[in-house]
């Protein structure tokens, strides 16, 4: 029960475009960025797996990187546009890899969703009709503990699959 | 009668057996689901463990520094809480089945047994704060000597870890029938052998997490967290702070993953309270994956010794297991050494057969419940001496398993250790899988791969999953209660006892409602894991959410159905409301769509205008029932068994491995499932959980091992030293389902949420070793991780 001391960790304010929104909040500058962007932004679509970049659960593309969000300290992101699963969707319709992930039926907790999700996505833009050997590549940065990874790899090729077929939006 | 233009409903229920997506997939792929981490109550104070250096020691804890650190609310400590809470309550006892008293608190009193046992709590306005004012708790242990070693701590002048127990058994006994000796005396040959599992883990994604807000006020708990059965939980929370149960609520957001690992019985989920009570705000702790990794299973040794005659007939099985079960725990996790043992001998005919089981306690942290809760044992050994009497007779290890299983004429069948196998046919398992892979032509590839030096191998794995427990005593129960209600604009709502760890039960079980009651997906709605809401139900456990979640909701529904009927009835003029058919979102009289009122029309109807179309009908669109599995059996036979499990669902895999013999890395080539789980509700949900079981089976085959130093610290703290598979470690599988009913479940359903993990196992150590055998070398101890390998092949010919 402190009266005497005070902690004033001092707080640095962080801006980040955030799912297409400007944002500003003051972080602990010691924060990760997974844990300023769960906490300070209150955006929870990335999830704290391991905390030490094994898992990928706090995937989140940032300056169009996909990153492992565990990895970063907040303040290194100022200024970045960041987008989390929860602003995947374009007017409240799923991207063609969520979409996929749905119907597949490609996860069952779907703590992994971020990391895997991204992957895919990440996958997709540079090969358009990725082999087996080549999605279990792409997602292998990422753990699942419930699906056995069968259901995601269909689900990504799924994705693929739709997206040769259907022109590119925008 | 119809005529044949007239429209008609579907000829069948349109979503029983088909593979609908899960309800509410859109929120779960665009991040919009909230775990309990992601809850943030207003006022929330965050809780930060210190945990014990050293794996024994009579500690003493000294706080006053740390309790006067920036933004500390208060430090508990076991010492500091022992006078006002007691133990906290054990999930399953021991002591009725002779085992010892566990007195597990939310911290320990006055000694710590494991490196990493949580001795204080700091409670802090921030994360941060609490975290820089753990670093000034002092713990001042006074060391003593540790045994990390089962056999060691089974010695008589073994270090004791709870000194009133006179040993460090926490449990043992035995199960089997006949006299295993005789049999074996009369036999054509004995073999001896032991097998080792070592210690796996749950591992889900998401950690534990536990948040409670004690309601000064109204002197009311509510307690959000990870946990698989929030009515169980909510008893013991009450019993644990003295409350009344309605004076606790337990909701359960959804959950990361399970395994058996979120059931009840953790002292931080009692801890949390306590600090909430105390400080009259909400208390949040999450866990770091390190602590998550300090709950553990399996690390087993099993000495068997079996008789076969010369047809390739096992005569007798006598197993002695030792289980390593760490520190005392009150989850419940010792159950997995009982259930380990039930399971033998499998769906094989053993006519002698008996498991000697010892649950050794340890300075490991405790053994946490964990999928196919200790039923893997029992597996591993009956395929392994499957293979051995094939190698000792010289008969192919497919046709020693086809003549020892119990046939598909023969169920139910009694098995030595005393349970009735429901249904089954195991043959016909092994036909299918042997239509995908080609057996003769893998041995020739097999031959002509080892003339290049290549070392293939094949391995069989076959498993009978004893599920749907009802254990006495316990709140681990074989029946479920649901609610199902219509509201005046037709939509439905489903309440349930069973909760989903994200296997999607959830919306299996509304697939089955809406199916009884006619009417579209979209119309149903469900609610789970909140008991201020939500009918008594023991949660996820033991394989059992479709049979007594989904049981129950049929029933419920049947009879909101035979209400919508009556109505229909009156309505329509028909006489006979049985010839109402609820289908398509029409009740209709004879599946004839010309004679038909919408089914929300008739509900309206109930509701404003019953007094006039239906006054002699209940006005009532809901109904409650339970379901309750009824081949369970608690009084004990005449040889003092009970029959504690009632489904049986089972299944065979074929691995095809390759093993590097100079590097001792096992690369898999193929992995056929063929699995029977009965009737499938939603068949891409069962799929999703064998295929998750197999890869759970891959890492404890190959890869997962949570090892210690020999200071008893755990060397395995995270996804760097304990390794889960990953999607490029593992084949596309090769899978298949049989369908044998359950003849004792309404819909024919049986567990599902167990499978593949035990058997993938067996035919992983298998398939190893069948590529080893030109060396003439083996391993007897999983994982099969690289070193065993090389020290296998180089204590072989080499
Ligand atoms: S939490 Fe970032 S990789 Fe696991
Ligand atoms: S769905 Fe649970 S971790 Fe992937």
């Amino acid at each position: 029960m402190s009266t005497t001391e005070h902690d004033h960790s001092t707080t640095t304010r962080l801006s980040l475009n955030l799912d297409g929104t400007d944002r500003t909040a003051d972080v602990d500058p010691r924060s990760l960025l997974v844990e300023a962007l769960r906490d300070d932004f209150g955006v929870t679509a990335p999830k704290i797996g391991c905390a030490t970049g094994d898992c990928g659960a706090c995937t989140s593309r940032v300056d169009g990187q996909i990153t492992k969000t565990c990895l970063r300290l907040a303040v290194s992101a100022e200024g970045s546009q960041i987008v989390t699963t929860q602003g995947l969707a374009e007017d409240g319709e799923l991207d063609v890899v969520q979409q996929a992930f749905w119907d597949e039926q490609a996860f069952q907790c779907g703590f992994c969703l971020s990391g895997m999700i991204f992957a895919a996505s990440e996958l997709l833009a540079e090969n358009p009709d990725p082999s087996e050997q080549d999605i279990r590549w792409a997602i292998s940065g990422n753990l699942c503990r419930c699906t056995g990874y069968e259901a995601i790899v269909a689900a990504v090729r799924t994705a693929a699959a739709r997206q040769r077929e259907i022109p590119q939006r925008g | 009668m119809s005529h044949g233009t007239a429209p008609r409903v579907s000829e069948a229920r349109p979503l029983a057996g088909s593979s609908v997506r899960r309800h509410d997939g859109d929120a779960y792929v665009s991040g919009r689901i909230g775990y309990t981490d992601d809850l943030s109550l207003p006022g929330t104070a965050h809780v930060v463990l210190v945990r014990s250096d050293v794996p024994h020691a009579r500690i003493t804890v000294d706080v006053r520094d740390a309790s006067t650190r920036p933004g500390v609310l208060t430090v508990a400590t076991g010492r500091s809480l022992a006078g006002e809470y007691g133990p906290i309550p054990n999930a399953m006892d021991p002591v009725p089945t002779g085992g010892q008293p566990l007195e597990i608190h939310v911290l320990p009193v006055d000694k710590v047994v494991y490196v990493g046992q949580p001795v204080a709590a700091v409670v802090a306005e921030s994360l941060a704060q609490a975290l820089a004012a753990a670093a000034d708790v002092k713990v001042h242990y006074e060391p003593l000597p540790h045994v990390m070693d089962p056999e060691a701590a089974l010695a008589a002048d073994a270090p004791l870890l709870y000194e009133s127990w006179g040993s460090n058994v926490m449990l043992s006994g035995t199960v089997g029938s006949g006299d295993v000796e005789a049999a074996a005396a009369r036999s054509a040959g004995v073999i001896h052998g032991t097998l080792r599992t070592g210690r796996g883990a749950p591992a889900p994604l998401e950690p534990r997490a536990y948040c409670a807000d004690w309601d000064a006020r109204t002197r009311r708990l509510t307690w959000y967290g990870t946990t698989q059965a929030p009515h169980p939980l909510r008893h013991t929370i009450a019993e644990f702070l003295g409350l009344r149960e309605r004076d606790v609520r337990v909701v359960a957001p959804p959950v990361g993953g399970s395994f058996g690992f979120k059931n009840f019985g953790h002292p931080e989920e009692y801890l949390v309270c306590v600090l909430a009570v105390a400080l009259a705000r909400p208390v949040q702790w999450t866990e770091d994956r390190a602590s998550t990794l300090r709950y553990g299973a399996r690390d087993s040794r099993l000495a068997y010794t079996a008789s076969y005659d010369d047809d390739g007939r096992v005569t007798s099985v006598a197993c002695d297991m030792v289980a390593n079960h760490g520190a005392a725990s009150a989850t419940g996790a010792f159950g997995m050494a009982f259930a380990g043992s039930l399971a033998m001998p499998s769906g094989y005919q053993v006519p002698d057969f008996r498991c000697d089981y010892r649950v050794v306690v340890t300075n490991k942290g405790p053994w946490s419940p964990l999928r196919p809760f200790g039923k893997e044992a029992g597996v591993l050994l009956m395929e392994t001496v499957m293979d051995a009497v094939a190698r000792r007779t010289g008969l192919d290890p497919l046709e020693v398993r086809r003549r020892n299983w119990v046939k598909a004429d023969q169920f139910p069948y009694v098995t030595t250790t005393g349970l009735e196998l429901d249904s089954g046919d195991y043959e016909g398992l092994l036909d299918k899988a042997l239509t995908v892979l080609d057996y003769a032509a893998f041995r020739e590839e097999q031959a002509r791969a080892r003339g290049q030096g290549r070392y293939l191998g094949l391995g069989v794995g076959f498993e009978v999953l004893p599920e749907g427990a009802d254990i006495p005593g316990a709140l681990i129960g074989a029946s479920d209660i649901s609610t199902v209600r219509m509201s005046p604009s037709g939509d439905v709502t489903v309440l349930t006892g069973v909760t989903s760890p994200g296997n999607g039960n959830d919306t299996a079980i509304m697939q089955i409602v809406a199916d009884r009651l006619g009417v579209a997906m979209d119309s149903v709605s469900i609610v789970q894991g909140d008991t201020d809401i939500c009918p008594f139900g023991f949660g996820n456990v033991s394989s059992r959410g479709i049979l007594t979640g989904g049981g129950s909701a049929a029933l419920a529904a049947d009879d909101v159905a035979a209400k919508l009927r009556q109505v229909a009835a009156s309505m329509l003029h028909v006489d006979d409301a049985e010839r109402l058919v609820l289908r398509d979102g029409f009740v209709s009289v004879d599946g004839d769509l010309e004679q038909a009122l919408p089914i929300a029309v008739v509900a309206h109807a109930l509701y404003t205008v019953g007094y006039i179309v239906a006054p002699d009908v209940e006005p009532t669109l809901e109904s409650t029932r339970t379901f309750r599995m009824r081949n369970i059996r608690h009084h004990a036979d005449d040889d003092g068994k009970i029959m504690p499990f009632s489904t049986f669902s089972n299944g065979i895999y074929l691995s095809v491995v390759e093993v590097d013999i100079d590097t001792g890395v096992v690369d898999i080539l193929r992995h056929v499932m063929v699995h029977d789980c009965g009737v499938m509700i939603n068949p891409r949900f069962v799929t999703g959980q064998f295929t998750g079981g197999v890869v759970n089976g891959i890492g404890a085959a190959l890869t997962e091992e949570v090892l210690h130093d020999p200071d008893g610290r755990q060397l395995s703290t995270g996804f760097k030293t304990f390794l889960l598979p990953r999607a490029s470690d593992v084949p596309a599988f090769e899978i298949q389902h049989q369908v044998t009913p359950s003849p004792f479940t309404p819909l024919g359903t049986k567990g599902a949420g167990e499978g593949g993990v035990a058997c993938t196992m067996a035919s992983l150590l298998n398939a190893v070793n069948d590529a080893l055998s030109p060396l003439g070398a083996s391993i007897t101890e999983l994982p099969a991780v690289p070193h065993r390998v090389l020290a296998a092949i180089g204590g072989g010919q080499r």
